[in-house]
């Protein structure tokens, strides 16, 4: 049986036959909004007019982000800041060239109509990938003693009442919900950045080793996203034109309502709560709590620093 | 186009039928809108019904399908559990299921990582077969990159511990390129003999096996069904855009659409029902259904414009009839109505030539018994009753215009009655006398006459009371009675008690007549006059205007017995009597104003001193100015004459008395004789002159006395040369010797009375004789012109 939940892209094809110049970034996850700044600094060219030759490959169900990245075969992907320490706590080192959000999207939705901070025991869902870090710590921390349920990357355990509440990012599975017409409230939504877990997500990661050799390239290509990005902040619906032609290329699951409201919230997330700007900086103090946590709960073996995620 | 109210009014076909029309127009919109509302009601009881039906049909239908699934893998859930000591089998019965069950596109059975462990097996165990078009591949899925134990098909049975349908989802089969397949897969969970949860068993059927039964739902043209899953995905829908890409709560998100939210509310609580929403911008009745424990939910979607266009359609259908039905009756009735009013029109066509004059239009023959027979009959009548009438007064006018011309000729003749040469007495110079009448209209009731006799002048004016014919009768009556009355007498009174006696005899219209009648002795100027009920004539006389006194006598005709006095007046010379009847002073102008007695006066004092031809027509002239083109009311009738007596220049008087005896008639011849002589007389004349007198005077002496009176006789011989006036007085008996009827000169002598041819005798040798009894005396005047 070849199943493959959503992830329906078959763009794999010869991979090592890339010229040494080509640039090859595969965002994280299957190709939405949440990546919308890249679709457009390559759209609009501005990784040419930065004179690097990007290609945007997705990951497949036999070929994630890392796995490329591993193996050479992508340069760049994003991360979430608790993944990139997981990885760099795991002996790969990384550098974070571009940091995009600036607040954590995590929340809990309660199935029950309860506040999830009630629901000790509850079965809750996570996702197989291993996002959810913070919200394992959150668990342990407050002591709810969860029982994680993964699943592959959907919401329908939930849906189907197979689960008592899950996780889900703000941008997506929480508007997958709404849109399979759950009615949301702060009653049953517990949001992280919240509850003073408010650690930045997704960042552009690179080796530190193919990082060294190409310092250039890797500013080259981070300046020309981060111009996507914002170009995408100022014209969001051409922006989503230019998602909705990734979306269809890659035979994405969704429509044009949902990947317009991720936009909008991973836009959102993107600007600091403290300085009201879109800073595209990764933040000592987010880094240092992260670590601290993640190191308390035994998620990490030892601290990953800021200085270990960044440049130099 | 002219005004169509004016149109429409023209026409009472067109009006008639509009009415008709109108309230046929009315009745059908009642029974119709009647009809209508019910049948509406029906046709949407009806296709709520045939849609739930067809609703329920198909749910039976997939769930047959389902059940099918459902029983295809229950039936192998107790070899699995039986044979869980050989992992292999596992592969033999999923594929059996596909054998057995050729609408299955695949079974699991999966078992919890490293279930197996102690027969060799790894982390992954999931025997796994495919239908590809009747090959069946069988393989184990699990490894490295499909994680089968945290799919939703594997996880829901395990984690619900239940058998449960999963989401639909998409299934990519890697080696057909594009290729897409949406499946769903029933699950449920393996447990071992102790009850413990060791795998799960799921069998997958294609969604398009179940589109197509629910697709193939089509109660009417554009309606289509759809099916959503549990998190309101559309796994069956006919746009391919929403088909598996949005959820029923999609569009809500961003156009606020809280009936659509509902409806998928309803919807994923498994509710059953019906609801009138709009869709895709048209109304919709969308009757929804759960389908058995899957947590999916069919729905139809009608359009209303579907539901209700077989009744829409007739709806224009009938509408179309009856605006064209009534167009019909409207063009129908009006010609109906029109023929049926034709002969009213022809009616009315030749009521207007009647109306125009010609009478004799002939009218519609018609056997119709209806109102327009009975209106052209009775039209018929009425023509007939005119042409009637108009005969009666066409002889009529015939009649009155022969009378009309007969009252001419009497008017004419009663005119001719009337003195009409003026001037009446040219030879005289002691008289001038006119009169005037202007008839009011036809024949009128004035009268006026006059003549001499003897040296007098009688003179009349008179008035019949009404007009027409009646008075011109009687004024001819009365003219003559006067006539002959005043032949044989001199005495005003007299007469007119005669002529009033004779005409009360025949009044029997209570007629009357007023009247002046005067004798003037022209010798003399002694006027004796009698009134009776008439105006009193105006004296004009040395510059002033005087009223001749009359007594307020009673009209003629009244009264028989009425007796009436004589008056007097003596007339100067050089005088204008002035008679009238009351046209004069009653003549009325335009604003009923009489002309008045001060404007008679006004008028005669400015022409005192003329003829009186010239004061009549200078009143006739004022009476003309004033009444101007007012009609006049009565006949205006006017009389005067001035008295202007000639100076007798006497040459010669001689006078001699005799006493009353006959002896002494020779002296009285002796005494003539020597008159004539002195005057130059010849003989015949002396002998002539001498036979008058000695006739006079003998009867004088035989008979002015009574028997043994002694009596006197005197006479007067006068002479101006030219004329002889032989005056014979005495103080006998009054008597008028010019009133002896003149004599009978066919009887003897001895059978003529007395007296009679003595007179008569004297007239002939006289030019004229003229009696006078004044002061008891009775005065006889001889006249004769000598040379």
């Amino acid at each position: 049986m070849k199943r493959l939940f959503l992830l329906a892209l078959f763009l794999v094809t010869a991979a090592s036959t890339w010229a040494q110049e080509r640039f090859v970034f595969t965002p994280q996850w299957t190709a939405q909004s949440q990546f919308a700044g890249y679709y457009v600094a390559q759209e609009k060219g501005f990784y040419r007019d930065a004179g690097i030759d990007v290609e945007i490959v997705h990951p497949t169900a036999t070929m994630s982000a890392m796995k490329r990245i591993s193996n050479n075969e992508s340069q760049a992907t994003t991360l979430q800041v608790c993944q990139a320490m997981e990885i760099i706590d795991g002996g790969i080192p990384l550098v974070n060239i571009l940091q995009t959000s600036m607040n954590n999207a995590m929340v809990i939705v309660s199935r029950r109509g309860v506040d999830p901070l009630t629901q000790k025991g509850a079965r809750v869902g996570i996702w197989s990938v291993g996002f959810g870090q913070l919200a394992i710590c959150m668990s342990l921390k407050d002591g709810l003693d969860y029982e994680w349920i993964r699943f592959a990357n959907n919401v329908n355990l939930f849906i189907k009442g197979a689960i008592d509440a899950t996780l889900a990012m703000s941008y997506n599975e929480y508007y997958q919900l709404v849109q399979a017409g759950y009615e949301m409230n702060d009653l049953i939504v517990y949001r992280f950045c919240d509850h003073g877990y408010n650690v930045q997500e997704d960042g552009v990661y690179m080796t530190r080793e193919y990082y060294e050799g190409h310092k250039e390239q890797a500013r080259k290509f981070a300046d020309a996203s981060r111009r996507g990005w914002e170009w995408a902040a100022e014209h969001p619906e051409e922006t989503l034109d230019i998602v909705m032609k990734y979306v269809k290329e890659n035979k994405i699951v969704t429509n044009r309502t949902m990947q317009r409201l991720m936009l909008a919230e991973v836009l959102r997330l993107q600007i600091d709560r403290e300085s009201g700007l879109r800073e595209f900086r990764l933040r000592p103090d987010m880094v240092k709590m992260a670590s601290d946590l993640m190191v308390e709960y035994m998620m990490l073996g030892n601290e990953v620093t800021y200085e270990q995620l960044t440049e130099d | 186009m002219k005004n169509p109210i004016q149109y429409i009014r023209q026409s009472l076909s067109r009006k008639l039928s509009l009415w008709i029309v109108f309230f046929a127009a009315v009745i059908f919109n009642v029974a119709l809108g009647f009809m209508f509302t019910q049948s509406l009601r029906a046709v949407r009881q009806e296709a709520i019904s045939r849609a739930s039906k067809e609703l329920d049909n198909t749910v039976l239908r997939v769930n047959s399908i389902i059940q099918l699934v459902e029983t295809a893998t229950d039936n192998t859930d107790w070899l699995i559990t039986r044979h869980l000591d050989a992992p292999d089998s596992m592969f033999v019965y999923s594929r059996r299921i596909l054998q057995n069950n050729p609408e299955l596109n695949g079974c699991s059975i999966a078992f919890e990582p490293y279930y197996f462990q102690d027969k060799d097996r790894g982390r992954y165990f999931s025997a796994y077969t495919y239908n590809d078009n009747g090959n069946f591949y069988t393989s184990q899925e699990g490894n490295d990159h499909y994680e089968y134990f945290y799919m939703d098909w594997y996880q829901t049975a395990k984690l619900l511990d239940q058998p449960v349908w999963s989401e639909p989802f998409v299934d990519v089969n890697p080696e057909i390129h594009d290729s897409k397949e949406i499946i769903a897969s029933y699950s449920k969970p393996i447990k071992d003999k102790d009850g413990t949860y060791i795998g799960t068993i799921a069998t997958d059927i294609s969604l398009s096996w179940l589109s197509e039964t629910i697709s193939a739902v089509k109660p009417y043209p554009n309606s289509y069904s759809m099916m959503i899953g549990q998190g309101g995905t559309f796994f069956v829908h006919p746009d391919p855009e929403k088909l598996f890409y949005q959820t029923i709560f999609t569009e809500t998100l961003e156009h606020d659409d809280p009936a659509m939210a509902d409806l998928g509310h309803a919807m994923l609580r498994g509710e059953e029902g019906m609801r009138e929403l709009r869709m895709d911008g048209q109304d919709c009745y969308v009757f929804y259904k759960p389908l058995g424990d899957t947590g999916w939910s069919v729905a139809i979607v009608c359009p209303e414009s579907d539901i209700f266009g077989g009744y829409k359609r007739l709806q224009q259908m009938v509408f179309f009839i009856v605006v064209i039905g009534l167009i019909l009756m409207f063009l129908v009735f009006s010609r109906i109505v029109s023929y049926e009013l034709k002969p009213l029109r022809r009616l009315a066509d030749q009521a207007g030539t009647i109306a125009k004059g010609h009478f004799d239009q002939k009218l519609p023959d018609d056997d119709r018994s209806d109102e327009i027979g009975q209106l052209t009959h009775s039209f018929g009548d009425m023509q007939q009753s005119l042409m009637q009438y108009i005969d009666r007064l066409q002889s009529a006018t015939a009649q009155k215009a022969t009378i009309e011309s007969e009252l001419k000729i009497a008017n004419t003749i009663q005119l001719n009655m009337l003195p009409r040469v003026f001037p009446p007495f040219p030879e005289r110079g002691d008289i001038d006398l006119y009169a005037s009448m202007a008839p009011a209209k036809d024949v009128g009731g004035d009268l006026f006459d006059f003549y001499l006799r003897d040296e007098k002048l009688f003179f009349c004016i008179g008035d019949v009371s009404g007009k027409g014919v009646p008075a011109a009768m009687v004024m001819a009556v009365t003219l003559s009675l006067l006539r002959h009355s005043s032949s044989h007498e001199t005495d005003p009174a007299k007469v007119i008690q005669m002529v009033n006696e004779t005409l009360c005899k025949g009044n029997d219209y209570d007629m009357f007549v007023t009247l002046l009648l005067g004798v003037l002795d022209l010798p003399t100027g002694r006027l004796r006059y009698c009134s009776a009920g008439h105006d009193a004539p105006l004296i004009l006389h040395d510059g002033t205007i005087s009223t001749l006194t009359c007594q307020p006598n009673l009209p003629l005709a009244i009264l028989p017995e009425m007796r009436y006095k004589v008056q007097e007046y003596k007339l100067e010379p050089g005088s204008t009597l002035f008679l009238y009847t009351d046209g004069l002073t009653e003549a009325m102008n335009a604003d009923h104003e009489q002309f008045g007695m001060d404007r008679v006066r006004e008028q005669l004092s400015a022409c005192m001193n003329d003829a009186p031809r010239q004061i009549l027509e200078r009143v006739q002239d004022g009476v003309h100015a004033f009444v101007q083109d007012a009609e006049q009311s009565d006949d205006l009738t006017m009389l005067a004459f001035r008295y202007t007596p000639g100076e007798f220049a006497t040459i010669l008087s001689e006078k001699i008395t005799l006493s009353c005896d006959l002896k002494r008639v020779p002296e009285l011849n002796a005494f003539i004789a020597s008159v004539a002589q002195k005057l130059g007389a010849d003989a015949t004349v002396t002998g002539q002159l001498q036979l008058a007198v000695e006739e006079i005077v003998v009867n004088v002496m035989n008979y002015a006395y009574p028997e043994g009176k002694k009596g006197f006789v005197t006479i007067k011989v006068m002479s101006d040369g030219h004329q002889l006036r032989m005056v014979v007085i005495d103080s006998g008996v009054p008597f008028d010797p010019t009133l002896r009827e003149k004599a009978d000169t066919t009887l003897s002598a001895e059978e003529r009375p007395i007296g009679g041819l003595g007179i008569f005798l004297v007239r002939e040798l006289m030019d004229t004789i003229n009696y006078e009894r004044v002061d008891n005396r009775n005065i006889l005047m001889m006249i004769k012109t000598i040379k």
